[in-house]
């Protein structure tokens, strides 16, 4: 199964990929792509806050996404499955659906929303997006509640 | 055994891919920016300076800025990254200081533009609605731009375009009404060639440089297009064509609407109007209701200032994240909101920013200072804007022999001489006769100063790309 982590270079997507590996099957998993998806119209087109990156004076989105990419991408070293790292460029729901039909993906893997008052008012989020358009199952990893930490 | 894969698969066509900006759409974003900027604002004080013939000030400031535009394109084709003038300052000249000179301007241009867009909007409003306030319509506008721009609608590059189709149909309407003026055998050609010399300018060449001079805010919003730089696909051959292209197509209209303007209207009526287009749709030369066409206009005009309006809200936050992760202004602007992925800091700020100009603005106005508030600030705007074209010009002159080992657009030397001195000279005339712009410039720069020294004294180093506190995933 070709497994699709997708991350905005949020932490909580970092947490989405580590849940994956904290329960699924690596021998049932015969690939892992990391996408992310640049904006290239958004005021900020991709933001890490995955890793220690340095800020290039260039200020390129690119590489943001990049090492987004490839934090993410490490968390599942030595774990079995081939990891890939993509990046693309659009709108974040359509090139996470597209690159699930283009790879034949099996699972859709997402973090969704915040806690408390964005999470409520703001609605059409990516990950809802994801869930309703994407052509396989979708995992969507929330945040824990607060208090229990 | 793990393989982490770092070269893309052959199955892959990556460059078709990895980039979603194609050089259509980087046409039509050039175009849109540009078009929506100025003319449906300011064609009445450029009418006012020059008289009829003031078609010419349109014509001149956009070969200025197209030829400002192929430095860019050069520049950009080179480095192709999102930062702009900035980037390209600082490869050139390597001076920390003058690269945040140089970025404090820019941002300080983008949020002038803001509010004089703003104030536009709010006269453009005013005759579809007279009932509220011109600040409280220019302030809640500039609020729903910002809340727009945060929830992230405005990333669809179709409604990008769609906009921008809009903005043409526009000023395709003032083009038909020219047409049909013409043909039904009522125009004056004569008006085309009358420059106004018994004004405040004396000769016609002073006459003519005002209007270039008033006019040349339309010209900008160009070099917003560095934006996208790093997600078009092929810039090599997208930005030449496509900025220089949208540039002179944008050139094109303002030549052929500002003499359908100038046939269909009196003068005089066009410089006194705080919405002079919309004059053109009042004189009832097509055969539809006035009503109708002056409701319909006025509404493609607020869509228009809303498409450029969009794009410089977008660009302020955008360059206030860069300096914070480059630790010249507080870190707050790199925080980025966890779920919408919006620089949200930096969001508010410009919109405070934006609107304490316009509530400035108004304040100064009905003290009797005896500004013209979307004047003050497009004015304010394009000071600051000649001074960072002309330095991108330099910039780009200087960097000539570095970096070409990719295939980059070469602009032609001698046009950029050319450019560099009519930046150089409207940049002249703009401040030698609205002096007290400066005084604005100097107000908005200070904002970026009051953030730098913020970040000196209070700040700690590195906050900007500081480690992410991972022990709370």
């Amino acid at each position: 199964m070709h497994v699709i982590v997708a991350t905005d270079g949020s932490k909580q997507s970092l947490a989405a990929a580590k849940h994956l590996k904290s329960f699924a099957d690596p021998t049932k998993i015969t690939e892992i792509s990391v996408v992310a998806v640049i904006r290239p119209l958004a005021s900020v087109a991709f933001a890490d806050d995955t890793s220690d990156s340095k800020w290039p004076s260039s200020g390129s989105f690119r590489d943001a996404a990049d090492s987004a990419v490839a934090t993410i991408a490490a968390v599942f070293d030595g774990w079995g499955p081939k990891v890939n790292k993509r990046v693309r460029s659009g709108s974040a729901a359509n090139e996470i659906i597209k690159a699930a039909q283009q790879y034949d993906a099996g699972l859709v893997v997402v973090a969704a929303g915040g806690r408390g008052l964005s999470d409520s008012v703001l609605v059409g989020s990516t990950a809802q997006r994801v869930q309703h358009y994407a052509p396989c199952p979708v995992l969507v990893v929330r945040p824990a509640p607060r208090k229990k930490r | 055994m793990p393989d982490t894969a770092t070269v893309p698969r052959p199955d892959e066509q990556d460059s078709e891919l990895k980039r979603s900006i194609t050089g259509r759409l980087l046409f039509f974003y050039t175009l849109g920016d540009v078009l929506g900027s100025g003319i449906y604002v300011l064609i009445g004080l450029v009418a006012a300076a020059v008289g009829g013939a003031f078609w010419i000030a349109f014509a001149l400031g956009v070969t200025v800025a197209a030829i400002t535009g192929a430095a860019y394109a050069e520049l950009v084709t080179k480095y192709p990254q999102a930062a702009g003038a900035s980037l390209y300052v600082n490869k050139a000249f390597g001076n920390r200081p003058l690269t945040f000179l140089v970025t404090v301007s820019f941002l300080a241009a983008s949020m002038a533009a803001s509010g004089s867009l703003a104030v536009g909007f709010a006269s453009y409003f005013d005759t579809l609605w007279s009932g509220p306030p011109a600040l409280l319509v220019s302030l809640v506008f500039v609020a729903l731009l910002v809340v727009v721009n945060f929830i992230g609608i405005t990333e669809s590059v179709w409604m990008n375009m769609l906009m921008t189709f809009v903005e043409v149909a526009g000023l395709a309407i003032v083009l038909i009404i020219g047409i049909v003026h013409i043909s039904n055998g009522d125009a004056d050609f004569g008006v085309l060639t009358q420059i106004d010399t018994s004004g405040d300018y004396g000769s016609p060449a002073l006459a003519v440089l005002a209007g270039i001079s008033f006019s040349f805010f339309a010209m900008t919003g160009f070099e917003n297009t560095a934006n996208v730089a790093e997600e078009t696909i092929d810039p090599y051959k997208a930005f030449p064509r496509s900025l220089v292209g949208g540039m002179v197509v944008a050139g094109l209209v303002y030549v052929l609407v500002s003499m359908a303007a100038a046939l269909t209207v009196p003068v005089e009526t066009l410089a006194s109007s705080d919405a002079a287009l919309l004059e053109v749709v009042k004189q009832g030369i097509l055969p539809f209701s006035t009503d109708f066409m002056t409701t319909l206009f006025s509404i493609i005009a607020l869509i228009a200032i809303t498409n450029t309006t969009l794009v410089t809200i977008v660009t302020q936050p955008r360059v206030l994240y860069g300096m914070a992760r480059e630790d010249v202004v507080p870190g707050i602007f790199a925080k980025i909101h966890p779920v919408r992925r919006s620089p949200w800091v930096g969001l508010i700020f410009s919109g405070i920013v934006v609107g304490s100009l316009l509530v400035i603005g108004t304040l100064v106005t009905e003290a009797g200072g005896g500004i013209d508030l979307v004047g003050r600030l497009a004015t304010v705007t394009v000071v600051l804007l000649l001074a960072i074209y002309a330095i991108v010009i330099v910039a780009c002159l200087k960097l000539r022999g570095q970096d070409e080992d990719q295939p980059f657009f070469r602009a032609n030397t001698p046009l950029l001489f050319v450019g560099l001195v009519g930046n150089l000279a409207i940049l002249y005339f703009t401040i030698y006769d609205d002096p007290h712009s400066l005084i604005w410039c100097a107000g908005l720069l200070g904002v970026g100063l009051v953030l730098f020294l913020a970040e000196y004294f209070f700040g700690s180093r590195g906050t900007g790309s500081q480690t992410p506190d991972l022990k709370e995933v």
